[in-house]
């Protein structure tokens, strides 16, 4: 679970929110607020990639462990933004296969497997060899969120993921990756504008000005 | 441990250009101070720059310097901006880009040589003239039949704008060369992903606020753009007040610009000049700091008047003249460029050339064997020297970049840096590596080839640099956020994610510094003291001699050395993509469609 | 001192080639140098340190230097390996020292002549020359300058350097040649030194064996006779018959600014032409009367002739070889130049047209010899002196003057040599651009070396520095 503790954020010194919550496994959190409020910048902060002129104190627990002084990649915090940001030189399979924790797979057979059982999962199998650019913006969106489930990240961050889906597709995709999330028992966080997330979600809701 | 190595490489990066420029300026400070043991001169005194401006042409070089500088940076950005505004939207643009490239490798020396060919009262231009004038007059032959059937002379004394007192030769000559650096620096930044899908949708809504394509390129793209190729354009003015080549070859000698004249006192027969040399180097600086500030006062008034006609609403900006002078700038760069090739191209293999025909007598050989029988080892020191320095510095390149990104240095630091990134650009080179080469003499006397490739990184670094910097600070960041919230450690993310994702901006770079280290002169001759001979250095020795033909053909070899370069940096991002498809063609059952080549 | 440094930018330099032309001492005239006839037989394939087994061996067995080309004739097998017992000869390479000659890289005669000499002694003496091309001698003289500053003494950079005039006193000055080795090359005594004062005096100064000559030269005109068919005009004879030549169709004729070699030559040329009456000021040192004695012909013809000239005067060509490049495109009728070889040696290979003809002026051409220096602080000095040992052998030297090779008169005194040697300098036909050597020549002496300055300081403040 992530616990974050009198976080607050600063702006060159100046602070610009405080914020203690609880995220249980499977949970989802929903952080609201206008532009500029520093939703986003919350989010780096838990992942660690906070950047200046931002600072951050207080304390962020994963797993009743204090993470604000692990190393990025070492923090098994996933991150996702609108974009699916799938990374063009590489296959769809490739993608997923980058993420995968080193030597979770005894073979290739069975890292193979692994790929096309959580591209099934979200109904894209077969699409292993494509090329990321062949790929429609609603299978992108699915591909990025199983990469990141792929890394078997301890807590994951979802930085407005569905505002550039179109509204038929967003119900849909919002499911699965509730969904998948909560199958894999994951705590998340959920910056959003749409109330229909934060509905969707089904978690707690704060609001930040 | 990365992290580290990236932080030491900027070290290295800073020391590399700093030592070699503060060296060679303190071997220039203190001779323009009096201080020369070499020749005796032991005291300091403020009398050589006296002596120096008591000189009764000294203000007119320095004008001319600055004219010169000032005046081909603004028309070649006016001119660059114009073709951009014309073309920026229309499917010739990748065509223009391909028709300027190669003036983008061209070394300075080489295309003054060139233009010398074509616009001479004996060059193509004018052989073209005469044929036609006397086809009309007198309707003796045709002006395709290769023969005459009386003698024609090339003009005496007309007036051609070569040679001319003002400078405008050398300013248009500049202009010329610069236009092709400034328009491509730009193209680069606007065709940045991130940046190409903000200008794409400016442009759309600037179309339906009913706009003109002009208007909204100078009122929506340029404003934004602008700030990123600033620092270039500024490396550009610096390098056109100080230039050697082009007034050397095209300009004034009644009198020159200053750095010709710095060039000519530090070879003087008479060591002593060295002082006035060495003064004139301090003051070369100091018209170049001028230069500077003179652009970006006038960036600022035309900032200025900008805002205002920006919320004037105007929908048009001198659509029809703007686009008009586009055209006509292009198609005389066809002209030109077709005009140059032809000559050059030709006369590497004339026999007798009589003017005005335009075809010479018969083809030889003999030319090309003559260079190339003298080539292997230039060649072979050109390539290995080339390689080793662009590879070098495009890895410390890299990893500084890097270094900025994991650990941001503070302002101060940060300021620091980049001021030294353009020391080596606004420090005429002519001035700091004579004092350079006496340092190297002090520490390592035998490395000929460590002194070489150090003075040719300090050249080359920059450049890289700013090429790289580009690409490099527009990279969506999200995309390494990404990669190392799925626990991949900063190496695997700027291995695996970056440069994959940058490798075309990377290969141009490469190319990029492997066309700067080829074309440099001085600094090989300097600090290799010429034992190690280059493509260059011999090209630049047969254009000071005698043989029309034997210049063409080294035009050429240096024209087309660096291409292969560009060609490999061009080619081998398509060629990475090709596999990539076939391999997914050949594994993937499921793929019916074939990859989109990768923007 | 810094006074001083003021004046002496308005004076010039001699900046893009290696000022290769020096003085020949007062009253001297080549003429009585070569046709001198003291025979000495030639001894020097018996000397040592020197070893040239093939020098007579190659003439007497095969014509021309097709031998050369041929690396394993036996005799020079077998003295290589005499020479390296102690070696196997695959170990040659490593050995093999090095000797790197700044030369003035600029023409493709001279380099290719290079070539043939490098590979001349990589074959005999197992050396390896490099030929350093330099657009500018002066870069050499400022980096031995700069290696004296540092305190490298024994370990240079430069080994050889074609130099004479100013750069060879520059370098004399500060002390950056290599003294008193010219007399201990066996070849030296053919250009009979003891009779011939310009082998062993550089612009009037005496090169106390630091430099030993390379080649000789004196000034000719060259004009392209179909321009003066369609101009209907003849080229002048004279220095005055040169500015009407020049006024009736201006723009054709133009010269060097003064701070090129070739440049000052034609001032000097000029200078003692006009002043016929006052030719002996010129053999002394300049005092400011003479040079005011001379100065208002000089300036009078100078004023006439600059409006007429290419570009109207304003613009001056910097370097000597720009102007054989105008004469090739044929924006030039009439020049010259200081190497009459380079003329049909251009047409050969098509630099200059075919209609190019070359004369010599009636009142007079001025000479001189350019020279191999050897920098004080040589690695391989010993090499180094083998190799202008072998400069100066017949065999290079007859190569040298080959119009196909290079064309440079030689500097030997062809009375010292054999006949099988003294055959190698016929030359076997008469090229229709070439100076024809059968008509008498009248040669000038350069004026003293201060003349030099003097001059070309003096045309500097009147038409202004042109850098």
């Amino acid at each position: 679970m992530l616990s974050l503790e009198n976080v607050v954020i600063y702006r060159d010194d100046k602070p610009l929110f405080q914020l203690s919550a609880d995220v249980a496994k499977g949970e989802v959190l929903t952080v609201m607020g206008p532009s500029g409020a520093g939703k986003s910048t919350l989010l780096q902060a838990i992942a660690g990639q906070l950047q200046a002129p931002f600072s951050v104190t207080g304390q962020i627990k994963v797993n009743h462990v204090v993470i604000n002084d692990i190393d990025v990649h070492l923090r098994k915090v996933g991150i996702m933004f609108q974009d699916a940001l799938l990374f063009e030189h590489m296959t769809v399979g490739e993608n997923i296969a980058f993420a995968m924790p080193d030597k979770a797979y005894k073979n290739k057979q069975l890292k193979h497997d692994a790929i096309n059982t959580l591209l099934v999962a979200v109904e894209l199998d077969g699409i292993a060899d494509r090329n990321v650019n062949t790929l429609s913006g609603g299978q992108q969106a699915r591909v990025s969120l199983i990469r990141t489930l792929a890394s078997e990240p301890d807590v994951v961050l979802l930085d407005e993921p569905f505002s550039k889906l179109d509204v038929a597709l967003r119900s849909q995709i919002r499911s699965w990756t509730f969904s998948q999330l909560k199958a894999r028992n994951m705590p998340a966080v959920l910056v959003t504008h749409d109330k229909d997330d934060a509905l969707a979600a089904g978690g707690n809701v704060i609001e930040i000005l | 441990m990365f992290t580290h190595i990236t932080l030491v490489a900027r070290w290295c990066l800073l020391l590399l250009l700093c030592i070699p420029v503060l060296a060679g300026l303190v071997g220039v400070i203190f001779p323009a101070l009096g201080y020369f043991p070499a020749i005796g001169a032991n005291a300091f005194s403020t009398q050589v720059f006296a002596t120096l401006f008591g000189l009764p042409d000294i203000w007119q070089m320095m004008w001319l310097s600055l004219f010169t500088g000032v005046g081909s940076t603004l028309l070649a950005v006016i001119a660059a901006f114009c073709i951009l505004a014309t073309f920026y939207q229309s499917s010739l643009l990748g065509k223009i880009q391909g028709v300027l490239s190669p003036f983008l490798v061209f070394p300075h020396a080489a295309a003054a040589i060139s233009l010398l060919f074509v616009v001479s009262p004996s060059g193509i231009f004018a052989a073209i003239t005469t044929r036609l004038n006397a086809y009309f007059s007198h309707a003796f032959t045709s002006p395709f039949v290769n023969e005459i059937s009386e003698m024609a002379l090339p003009a005496a004394n007309d007036g051609t704008l070569l040679y001319d007192g003002l400078g405008l030769s050398i300013l248009i000559a500049l202009s010329l060369k610069e236009l092709p650096f400034i328009l491509l620096m730009t193209l680069s930044v606007m065709s940045q992903p991130l940046v190409k899908k903000k200008l794409t949708g400016y442009v759309k809504v600037g179309t339906a606020l009913g706009y003109s394509p002009t208007a909204s390129f100078f009122k929506l793209v340029l404003p934004t753009t602008f700030s990123q190729i600033k620092l270039p354009l500024l490396a550009v003015l610096v390098f056109a007040t100080s230039n050697v080549e082009i007034p050397l070859i095209l300009g004034p000698n009644n009198p020159s610009t200053l750095a010709v004249a710095i060039m000519h006192w530090f070879n003087h027969i008479d060591l002593s000049m060295r002082l006035l040399a060495s003064s004139a180097a301090v003051v070369q600086v100091a018209v170049s700091a001028v230069a500077v500030l003179l652009f970006l006062g006038t960036e600022r008034l035309v900032t200025y008047i900008g805002k205002r006609s920006l919320s004037g609403g105007n929908r048009y900006f001198a659509d029809g003249a703007l686009r008009a002078s586009g055209f006509v700038i292009m198609a005389f760069y066809i002209i030109l460029i077709c005009a140059v090739v032809y000559t050059v191209v030709v006369y590497s293999f004339a026999k007798q050339w009589h003017f005005p025909l335009l075809l010479p007598e018969g083809l030889t050989l003999l030319h090309w064997n003559t260079a190339i029988s003298a080539l292997t080892t230039p060649f072979i020191n050109t390539l290995l020297l080339g390689v080793l320095v662009s590879t070098t510095s495009l890895i410390l390149v890299l990893f500084t970049l890097e270094s900025e990104q994991l650990q941001p240095a503070r302002a101060v630091a940060s300021n620091a840096f980049s001021v030294s990134l353009f020391l080596p650009l606004l420090v005429p080179g002519v001035a700091f590596l004579y004092g350079l080469v006496w340092f190297q003499q002090l520490i390592f006397q035998n490395a000929v080839w460590f002194h070489t490739y150090v003075a040719h990184m300090v050249y080359v670094v920059p450049y890289v640099f700013l090429s790289m910097a580009v690409a490099y600070r527009k990279f969506d960041n999200r995309y390494a956020m990404v990669a190392q919230s799925l626990g991949k450690t900063p190496w695997q993310v700027f291995y695996h994610v970056k440069l994959p994702s940058l490798f075309s901006a990377i290969m141009v770079a490469w190319a990029l510094g492997l066309a700067i280290s080829f074309s440099q002169y001085l600094p090989t001759l300097l600090a290799s003291g010429g034992t190690i001979p280059t493509v260059t250095t011999e090209a630049v020795a047969s254009v000071s001699g005698s043989s029309t033909r034997l210049t063409a053909v080294y035009v050429i070899i240096q024209a087309v050395m660096p291409l292969i370069g560009f060609m490999i940096a061009w080619y081998m991002p398509v060629i990475a993509t090709r596999k990539r498809s076939r391999q997914m063609l050949v594994s993937g059952t499921h793929s019916n469609r074939s990859a989109n080549p990768v923007q | 001192m810094l006074r001083d440094s003021a004046l002496l930018s308005m004076k010039a330099a001699c900046l893009r080639r290696f000022g290769k032309f020096s003085r020949l001492i007062k009253g001297l005239t080549l003429a009585s140098a070569v046709f001198s006839s003291q025979l000495i037989t030639a001894s020097h394939s018996f000397a040592v340190p020197f070893d040239i087994p093939s020098v007579d061996g190659s003439i007497v067995d095969v014509s021309g230097n097709e031998i050369q080309s041929q690396p394993q004739s036996p005799v020079r097998a077998s003295t290589a390996l005499k020479r390296t017992s102690a070696q196997s000869p695959k170990d040659d390479t490593q050995s093999k020292p090095l000797v790197r000659f700044h030369a003035w890289g600029g023409s493709a005669q001279v380099n290719g002549y290079l070539q043939w000499v490098a590979a001349q002694v990589s074959q005999r003496f197992n050396i390896e020359l490099q030929h350093v091309k330099l657009a500018d001698t002066s870069d050499a003289v400022s980096r031995v300058l700069a290696e004296k500053a540092a305190g490298n003494h024994d370990n240079g950079s430069v080994d050889l350097i074609w130099i004479n005039g100013e750069n060879f006193a520059a370098m004399k000055k500060h002390g950056l040649l290599a003294k008193d080795w010219v007399k201990e090359l066996d070849h030296f005594a053919l250009t009979r030194p003891e009779k011939n004062a310009a082998m062993v005096t550089d612009f009037g100064e005496p090169t106390l064996g630091m430099e030993a000559p390379w080649g000789k030269a004196s000034m000719v005109f060259y004009y392209r006779s179909a321009h003066m068919k369609a101009l209907d005009i003849t080229p002048g004879q004279t220095i005055n018959e040169l500015l009407r030549f020049s006024q009736k169709v201006p723009g054709r004729f133009t010269y060097p600014v003064p701070s090129d070699y070739l440049g000052i030559s034609f001032i000097k040329y000029a200078a003692i032409a006009l002043n016929g009456d006052k030719q002996s000021l010129f053999y002394q040192p300049v005092t400011e009367s003479s040079l005011q004695a001379v100065l208002p012909a000089l300036w009078a013809y100078l004023d006439q002739l600059h409006p007429t000239m290419w570009q109207q005067g304003e613009y001056m060509l910097r370097q000597a070889s720009q102007l054989q490049r105008l004469v090739g495109t044929g924006e030039l009728t009439l020049a010259f130049s200081f190497t009459a070889a380079e003329i049909p040696s251009a047409v050969n290979r098509f630099d200059l047209p075919d209609d190019v003809r070359t004369y010599a002026m009636q009142d007079g051409s001025l000479a001189n010899v350019h020279f191999v220096g050897l920098t004080y602080n040589s690695k391989n000095k010993t090499a180094a002196k083998t190799v202008v040992n072998f400069l100066l052998s017949p065999e290079a030297q007859a190569e040298k003057q080959k119009l196909a090779v290079w064309g440079d008169d030689t500097v030997l005194d062809v009375t010292l040599l054999t006949k099988a040697q003294a055959m190698l300098f016929k030359e076997a036909s008469v090229h229709r651009s070439a100076l024809d050597k059968s008509q008498p020549m009248v040669l000038l002496a350069e004026p003293h070396a201060s003349w030099t300055d003097k001059l070309r300081e003096a045309w500097f403040e009147r038409y202004g520095a042109r850098y």
